[in-house]
């Protein structure tokens, strides 16, 4: 397969830029980049989630359109992504058919479908019987049954997404085992994972991605994981990281060895007009442990000091009260309502104080939104546009530009500034550099390095839910907080 | 506020439609009886309008109607003191209904029952408690003073014909339900809050909506409004059963459907169920007038539903 000037845009976002790529029969060809590099936008032109905006794409010499997911099964591209796609309430047996089922009589062939089923695992040296519920397995073995269906299904191509985040490691190498049986039968894989040491263990060339760029390409044993390291990271530190200096004050929140789920012995701290960072690989605990202080789990042990008082923060509302705020990572599912306003979005906080005991005041509530959509620059016809209108950068700034008027004295950011331009992440920064010279303190949760690095007055690394490392402003290399968060 | 209009324009095409083929359509005596069959389904449809605005829904109100209809038969024939009295039975007769809808948000927010199940389980539950109690018998009221209320009217105008139209205090009473429940939901931040949980529930906790108080808030309105139409419905037919008004929170769930709810939460008004449950209304009657075969009746709502659902679901497609 050979990819000419692939490009992709949603909106303003240049997710794709003219990517240059090609995939031999037969080999195990790594994509490796940071969160937001683009390797999922890639995936999903492959498998034709998405259409390309422009350039081509040749399947063995042929320019192919690659319109519906349905054409790319067709040509032999499948994927296996992290999280298992299919269904946890059939059998093995009924998974690794489904939709392509054995027929007699216009009945499904039950039997043997078992029967075939239970081959083909069988050849390929999985211990597993075809006939239990997919849902009684571990993740990491129906991972394996997901790999082997698309076997079945005469894969020619084959995208690995991050495949071992969930895997122990006997299961990894059973995964391991299977993908260099698939390349000796000429299959091409593409293998995309965070771990490093799994790229040079397994595959034969590996291709770096950064800012929706393809870097370079190089064969693996030409390598080694610094310099992939280092092609990762964008030097370039633009205008948009724009930072006043505030004087830091009293200390707002501190945990002392704060454990709960996802997370052990978190020790941080926050103070007045300090950007906390929280950096870390997708499931190494930030999120986790900022939920905990914002009540949603409740930590299991450990302290939590709130102006120097210990509090045991039990609620999101107790929180809330206390004067903390989050701004929930998936705008979508947690941050917005949709189908309603934007004005009432922006309100929905502060409604109490908009209103005459129960009954809304109109003139306060409709000003209070006008002067927030004025004061973040949100893209709006008006208040009453409903926030499933506006661009995912206008959303993000209402579901952040709602809490500017709340008053709470510490902010929770997680990613920020996932999936928007470069224009609104500036917009953001600035938001945040607001609400410093106000007196609060932030802590910003990030899987995106050079803002954290650039942005954070102290920034602490995580990596498998315990915090590994912990540095000031600026005074190490993004290849060392890398190094530390990936932990090579 | 355009659905709105193009529903009271469709109500009046219905109207002017059986004015031209029927006689009897037009008159003072028929319309302010088409009146009073609407005014139950119509304040039925307030009340469950805030449950599916949540994102819920409500399938007992038909069954607390019923069941509050027997209860206030019971206050009034027996000779309890306070709770016999007038004033004494529908106050109380009200706070079961209020009981009902704790309890109701009690198995969704503490239980976590999914409301369409909750509901299901009370609307079956409410029937059979209330023939335990009564052992089925009905139980007539012989109290004229409750019973005379649902004939009776307050105000009325001339009619197009000369003869006099009465507004009869069953409609008064939605006008008297429907102002509170306008302010309710428009005016106040409460109401507010009940839009964001049907939009997201997520972001309404993350905001600091208590979610759980809102809920209990909306179950709360639905059966309380189904209370005052039990006591009406006792007054209207003058006895108690509880196994009168057999299917009308489907009624309720239809008016409100019509008249713009949607089923997915977030989207409902006050005025849309109102209008709804009279264009159900004229059907019915338009239907009896005509004498068509009074099955056509469910047909004809039936495919109602339908084509104005299907037309709405267009308008927000385009989004």
């Amino acid at each position: 397969m050979v990819l000419e000037k692939l490009d992709k845009r949603f909106g303003a976002t240049h997710a794709l830029k003219a990517v240059d790529l090609s995939f031999e029969e037969g080999e195990i060809h790594a994509i490796v980049g940071e969160n937001g590099a683009g390797k999922s936008t890639l995936i999903k032109l492959l498998t034709a989630v998405f259409r390309r905006t422009s350039g081509e794409v040749y399947w063995r010499g042929k320019s192919v359109p690659l319109a519906s997911p349905h054409e790319s099964i067709g040509l032999g591209i499948n994927a296996v992504h992290q999280e298992v796609v299919l269904c946890p309430h059939l059998t093995v047996a009924a998974n690794i058919f489904l939709g392509d089922e054995e027929m007699r009589g216009g009945l499904l062939n039950h039997g043997r479908m078992v029967r075939d089923a239970q081959k083909l695992l069988d050849d390929l040296g999985f211990v597993l019987p075809a006939e239990v519920l997919l849902s009684s397995l571990t993740i990491g073995q129906q991972q394996l049954i997901a790999t082997a269906r698309a076997e079945r299904r005469g894969a020619k191509f084959l995208i690995f997404d991050e495949p071992t985040a969930y895997l122990t490691r006997q299961e990894a190498a059973a995964l391991f085992k299977l993908i260099r049986r698939l390349k000796a039968e000429g299959v091409t894989i593409v293998y995309i994972s965070h771990r490093l040491e799994e790229v040079f263990e397994l595959c034969d060339r590996v291709s770096v991605l950064r800012d929706g760029a393809l870097v370079a390409t190089r064969k693996v044993s030409e390598t080694n994981e610094a310099e992939l390291i280092a092609l990762m990271i964008n030097r370039t530190i633009d205008q948009i990281y724009h930072k006043d200096v505030v004087k830091i004050g009293e200390t707002i929140l501190e945990t002392d060895k704060l454990s709960g789920p996802g997370f052990r012995d978190v020790s941080i701290r926050v103070r007045e007009g300090e950007i906390v960072g929280l950096y870390g690989l997708i499931g190494a605990g930030r999120s986790e442990f900022v939920q905990s202080v914002f009540g949603r789990h409740r930590a299991t042990s450990g302290r939590i000091i709130w102006q120097g008082k210990d509090v045991s923060i039990r609620s999101e509302r107790q929180a809330m009260n206390l004067g903390i705020a989050l701004s929930p990572e998936s705008r979508r599912d947690q941050g917005l309502c949709l189908q309603l306003g934007v004005g009432l979005n922006i309100n929905l906080p502060i409604y109490k104080r908009l209103s005459l005991g129960p009954l809304i005041h109109h003139g306060r509530e409709g000003a209070a939104a006008d002067k927030q959509i004025h004061d973040v620059q949100i893209k709006t016809s008006s208040r009453a546009a409903l926030a499933s209108s506006l661009s995912g950068g206008n959303q993000q700034k209402v579901v952040i530009g709602k809490w500017l008027n709340h008053g709470a004295k510490l902010f929770i950011f997680d990613e920020p500034t996932v999936g928007v331009d470069v224009g609104t992440k500036a917009e953001i920064y600035r938001l945040l550099g607001s609400l410093l010279a106000a007196g609060a303190g932030v802590i910003m949760v990030s899987s995106y390095l050079p803002e954290v690095y650039e942005l954070a007055d102290t920034l602490h690394v995580f990596r498998a839910g315990r915090l590994v490392a912990t540095h000031g402003h600026k005074d190490a290399s993004q290849e060392t907080i890398l190094t530390e968060a990936i932990g090579v | 506020m355009l659905l709105g209009l193009t529903l009271l324009g469709l109500l009046f095409v219905m109207w002017l439609a059986l004015s031209v083929e029927t006689r009897t359509f037009w008159t003072a005596n028929n319309m302010s009886n088409l009146l009073r069959q609407g005014s139950m389904i119509a304040i039925l449809a307030i009340g469950e309008t805030f449950a599916i605005i949540t994102g819920g829904i409500d399938l007992s109100v038909g069954a607390i109607a019923g069941f509050v209809s027997m209860v206030v038969a019971l206050l009034l024939t027996n000779d309890l003191g306070f709770a016999s009295t007038i004033f004494g039975a529908v106050v109380i007769s009200l706070g079961v209904g209020v009981f009902i809808g704790l309890f109701h948000a009690f198995g969704v927010v503490q239980m976590g029952l999914p409301p369409f199940i909750m509901t299901l389980a009370t609307m079956y539950s409410l029937r059979g408690i209330g023939l335990l109690i009564t052992n089925g018998a009905t139980i007539s009221i012989t109290n004229n003073s409750f019973t005379g209320f649902s004939r009776a009217s307050f105000l009325g105008f001339p009619w197009t014909d000369g003869t006099w139209f009465e507004i009869p205090m069953l409609f008064w009473m939605v006008i008297v339900v429907a102002i509170p429940a306008y302010v309710l939901l428009n005016h106040s931040r409460w109401g507010r809050y009940l839009f964001a949980i049907g939009s997201n529930k997520e972001a309404a906790r993350l905001s600091g909506v208590n979610v759980g108080a809102i809920t209990y808030m909306a179950y709360v309105v639905s059966a309380f409004c189904a209370a005052i139409v039990g006591i009406l419905l006792a007054m209207r037919i003058g006895i108690g059963n509880p196994t009168q008004a057999d299917g009308w929170e489907l009624q309720a769930i239809a008016s409100s459907v019509i008249g713009g709810t949607s089923l997915f939460g977030a989207l409902g008004t006050v005025h849309g169920p109102l209008i709804g449950s009279f264009i159900l209304t004229t059907i019915n009657n338009g239907a009896n007038l005509l004498n068509l075969n009074p099955f056509w009746q469910r047909i004809i709502t039936g495919l109602l539903i339908i084509v104005v659902v299907y037309f709405d679901t267009l308008r927000t497609r385009k989004r």
